[in-house]
């Protein structure tokens, strides 16, 4: 049974499309363990949904249905599916990992060959490259009984486990848990005896403004070392 | 008995893709054409010529995808939605400065909507559409603000907050009230993790 879940907004944030692409992977990531946050989504599109059909129509020029009706049997453009999600990207995973993994995480693990770095001797992390600057993507391991070194939040973190468990001093997370961890939370996760624990994380760059909002992003940087 | 009358969309989407039937995708696009570009506009930030563009882009990919398309998981318009907002999401992407287009995805990969769908999907769901159907005109007006704000313009709850110079807890609280009210479930969650989430 999973026990934590994204909270409302953040599921909130994900079906209105306002997620930056790491943040919306973990959620992704998340609903592949989770019926009740299916479930969720599935009402929270739903309102989305209605307020679309709800919506002042406002009238389109009378060619536009030709035009697009002209355009419906030209070949696939390249946006429609990336490359990497169609094509054989199992490759570029080890099949111990791949096994470990939900298979909606293989096509962006896919992409690049990935470069595992240890963090001390039972935690090692390797990054997820998706093309975007504001958040980094990244897979940890803890060793069966290892304990990652104690360490504080520079900015907020979100885990979402993957496969094993792992417990801090809050308590004990299984796959498919979801868990925010703030700035200046101080925590030292420890995988369960019998088996290695990994996970996806999400770890927010540094504050910054975004475009000519100025919009202080909810994810701050985490500084692995 | 059904109360609205008029076309069944979700049954003219299903003949879209199982017949590639270009009259019904045609009488879909008359009606959802419209509201998408209604949609897009109201979200700012697209002018109008481009909003066709993406109007035109929403619907060929609806065109594309209708053979995916499963009338027990989502109403028509609910999938309409969910290729909208990706549509806009990709958009907004390509014209950012801050993400130099290196990578080829797009955000189609990110969700996942082509989950199989077990028979209580079909229950939930229809269950869903009524209830808002039934109680959206009830919400008071600064619910409906937020989640018009959130849903037409792609905003985050702290972006809400900030264009409203509001707190975000009262953004949060207003999105579940409304969300209560719609009798949609809110996340398993309890609030400690919402306060985190607050910073």
């Amino acid at each position: 049974m999973i026990k934590n879940h994204p909270p409302t907004q953040f599921l909130a944030d994900y079906s209105a499309g306002a997620l930056s692409l790491a943040p919306a992977i973990s959620v992704t990531t998340h609903l592949q363990f989770c019926d009740q946050c299916r479930e969720a989504v599935s009402g929270l599109n739903a309102l989305g949904g209605e307020l679309l059909s709800d919506c002042e129509g406002i009238e389109i020029s009378s060619s536009l249905l030709a035009e697009t009706l002209d355009r419906l049997d030209a070949p696939m453009e390249s946006a429609a599916t990336s490359p990497s999600a169609q094509g054989d990207t199992t490759a570029l995973i080890d099949s111990d990992l791949a096994n470990e993994l939900p298979d909606y995480l293989h096509k962006f693990v896919g992409r690049s060959t990935l470069n595992w770095r240890s963090l001390s001797s039972s935690v090692s992390v390797a990054p997820i490259t998706v093309g975007e600057s504001d958040y980094e993507l990244a897979l940890h391991r803890i060793e069966a009984g290892g304990k990652t070194p104690v360490h504080d939040h520079q900015g907020t973190e979100v885990t979402v486990v993957l496969k094993g468990t792992f417990s801090d001093e809050q308590g004990m997370y299984h796959e498919g848990d979801f868990l925010i961890r703030e700035a200046g939370d101080v925590h030292q996760p420890i995988a369960a005896q019998n088996e290695s624990c990994v996970c996806l994380s999400v770890l927010s760059a540094p504050i910054k403004l975004t475009g000519i909002k100025q919009v202080l992003n909810p994810f701050m940087r985490f500084n692995p070392s | 008995m059904k109360k609205d009358s008029g076309p069944d969309w979700n049954t003219l989407l299903v003949r879209v893709g199982s017949h590639q039937d270009k009259a019904a995708f045609g009488a879909l696009f008359s009606h959802f054409a419209p509201l998408l570009k209604g949609f897009l506009l109201k979200g700012g930030g697209v002018e109008p010529e481009q909003a066709e563009e993406l109007v035109q882009e929403t619907m060929i990919k609806v065109w594309r995808k209708a053979p995916s398309y499963a009338p027990a998981q989502a109403a028509a318009s609910t999938w309409m939605y969910t290729i909208a907002r990706n549509t806009r999401i990709d958009w907004l992407r390509k014209h950012s400065k801050k993400n130099q287009q290196t990578d080829e995805l797009v955000a189609e990969d990110l969700f996942d909507e082509n989950e199989e769908s077990s028979p209580f999907t079909a229950l939930i769901q229809t269950r869903n559409a009524g209830n808002i159907k039934a109680h959206l005109a009830e919400l008071p007006q600064e619910q409906l603000q937020v989640l018009t704000l959130m849903y037409f313009q792609g905003k985050s709850g702290q972006e809400v907050a900030d264009e409203l110079s509001i707190p975000l807890g009262t953004v949060k609280s207003r999105v579940r009230l409304a969300l209560q009210k719609l009798k949609l479930k809110l996340s398993p969650t309890g609030e400690d993790q919402q306060v985190v989430y607050a910073q």
